[in-house]
């Protein structure tokens, strides 16, 4: 049986760490098969592929030899929208930038803005950010871990059951935000300067139930992934990244905590309500597939004792720290530049932002986790098979929506 | 937190001032400073390469030709530092690619490139990422209409 022990912020450096490097740019003209060489086009409407992205595969015999992706299909042009609408106008387009994490891309965009304009946010909308964002990190991951073992297929003994099981959790957490905000997946929950709903009555004692509940569940995933030697056996060393590389590629989020790195920005540069709570960083080592695995599920455990935690001591106060945004003119920020990131379920969310003066941002840039981690896949995939191809791509955990923008 | 040695490497090596958002380095320095930044100063994560698109534009009597900010940030994860500079070009001219020193500046380039138009130099494979090959134009560049007409497929 494969224990998991939790791992709080201790990283030791054991382990080979340096790891060789596949060739990315293998000049296929003049590459000699040993078998039979085949190319296979994987999406972009493959189920496993999370979105639509192309994997475009170079097979000798079963194994891959050369792996480009091919991105774009949900290009719609985000950065450039942003340019042409005013700051007040742009939060809800984010939102479907991850659209698994909506409150997050909020966040991170507002932010920039409250950066440039230099507002203060009061401390009851920094802890209610704080506490959405945490939420959305379990609901995120919930849907990260379902469509994870649904790529595993029947080979976890029934293959939908985790999946179902996963979105039952998950609904418990669209169901608080659909009481906060009145949406399920588009809250636009966040503006300039604060949040735009306050608690409901009750609601705090909803969020201690589901998290209650969820705490309760969390272990029956473990029995049914974890602890199945199928699952160990298409895990453990499959896609393993190593430090270095990581680093060049610039992930974040789990994938870089699983490579022993506490690299979490909601305890290095803390935001929001991050500074008055304790954060533990959860880190694994390995860098492989079940090392992301695990930090995932620890995560979730945080991110829900994040919560309540706060929502037992969230202050009172206003929750919008500027005048009444009535016109989509009232954002103005002065000429200047902001980068902010905020750890989002995948990583670095970042805003880098040039304002002119004008009610609009000159130019706008997401940096977006999911884009950093697909351009792990030409480095990582040669050298594996189809199946564990799958299960790589599923583990980097990528939103097409937020990759491609 | 901005790294400190850094910005005295900076100082010293190229007589550069950090201003408020990083070093403008010409564009024949760049390579020897991010060489620098990675083995020297530890800096090994990339965190983003992007760029900005600025117009002709006139300042009294002074007319400033087009141009193109590419903008990077590197960071140092044992230290928690970051670094962010960039590269100003005309609008003809090519960017230096840092896709050598940093494996991740390969998608990044090709995303700046394909969105905001400049050319990396030295890239080993400077196509497209988000639109199509054969789209015409880059979209972030300032004089790009949001309805520019194109082929409704190919």
């Amino acid at each position: 049986m494969e224990m998991i022990a939790p791992q709080h912020g201790s990283v030791s450096a054991a382990g080979p760490r340096v790891l060789p490097r596949a060739n990315p740019y293998l000049d296929i003209e003049s590459y000699e098969a040993e078998g039979d060489l085949m190319v296979l086009n994987m999406g972009p409407q493959h189920p496993s592929t999370h979105g639509v992205l192309r994997l475009k595969l170079w097979l000798d015999g079963e194994e891959v030899v050369k792996a480009v992706p091919y991105l774009g299909y949900l290009h719609r042009g985000v950065e450039k929208l942003l340019e042409k609408l005013t700051y007040v106008m742009s939060t809800p387009i984010v939102d479907k930038n991850d659209y698994v994490s909506s409150m997050t891309n909020e966040i991170a965009l507002c932010m920039a803005f409250e950066k440039l304009e230099g507002t203060e946010v009061p401390r009851r909308a920094r802890y209610m950010r704080t506490i959405v964002a945490e939420l959305q990190r379990v609901a995120s991951h919930l849907l990260w871990l379902a469509t994870f073992a649904l790529d595993m297929g029947g080979a976890l003994g029934g293959g939908t059951s985790v999946f179902m099981y996963c979105f039952r959790e998950r609904e418990l957490i669209l169901d608080l935000f659909e009481e906060l905000t009145g949406a399920r997946f588009h809250y636009h929950y966040h503006q300039v300067g604060g949040v735009r709903h306050d608690v409901p009555t009750g609601w705090d004692a909803r969020v201690h139930e589901v998290a209650a509940r969820i705490l309760e569940r969390i272990p029956e995933y473990e029995q049914m992934l974890a602890e199945n030697p199928i699952f160990l056996k298409r895990t453990r060393g499959i896609g393993r990244i190593d430090v270095g590389l990581a680093q060049e590629l610039g992930l974040s989020g789990p994938n870089l905590r699983a490579c022993g790195i506490p690299f979490d920005l909601r305890v290095l540069q803390p935001y929001a309500a991050y500074d008055e709570i304790e954060v533990r960083t959860v880190t694994a080592e390995g860098g492989d597939v079940l090392a992301r695995y695990r930090v995932r599920v620890q995560e979730m455990r945080e991110s829900l004792r994040i919560a309540t935690t706060l929502i037992d001591g969230l202050p009172g106060g206003p929750i919008m720290g500027r005048k009444p945004i009535e016109t989509p003119n009232a954002v103005r920020p002065p000429a200047g530049e902001a980068y902010v990131a905020i750890e989002s379920p995948r990583g670095e969310l970042g805003t880098w932002v040039i304002s002119d003066g004008s009610p609009k941002p000159y130019r706008a840039k997401i940096r977006p986790p999911s884009f950093h981690a697909l351009s792990a896949l030409p480095w990582l995939l040669p050298g594996t098979t189809i199946p564990d191809v799958i299960v790589i791509l599923g583990s980097l955990d990528p939103i097409m929506g937020e990759a491609d923008r | 937190m901005i790294d400190v040695e850094a910005t005295r490497l900076v100082a010293e090596r190229f007589g550069l001032d950090i201003g408020a958002h990083g070093p403008t380095v010409p564009p024949e320095r760049l390579l020897e400073l991010a060489r620098a930044l990675k083995d020297e100063l530890g800096c090994g994560y990339l965190c983003y390469v992007t760029a900005a698109h600025f117009p002709e534009e006139k300042r009294g009597e002074e007319t400033l030709p087009a141009r193109f900010v590419v903008v990077y940030r590197v960071r140092n994860l044992d230290r928690n530092t970051e670094f962010p500079f960039r590269c100003e070009v005309p609008i003809d001219a090519g960017v230096p690619s840092l896709a050598g020193v940093w494996a991740g500046a390969d998608w990044q380039e090709r995303e700046a490139y394909d969105l905001v138009g400049p050319r990396f130099e030295g890239h080993p494979d400077l196509r497209r990422i988000m639109l199509p090959e054969d789209w015409v134009g880059h979209p972030l560049q300032r004089q790009y209409a949001i309805d520019t007409p194109h082929a409704p497929w190919r």
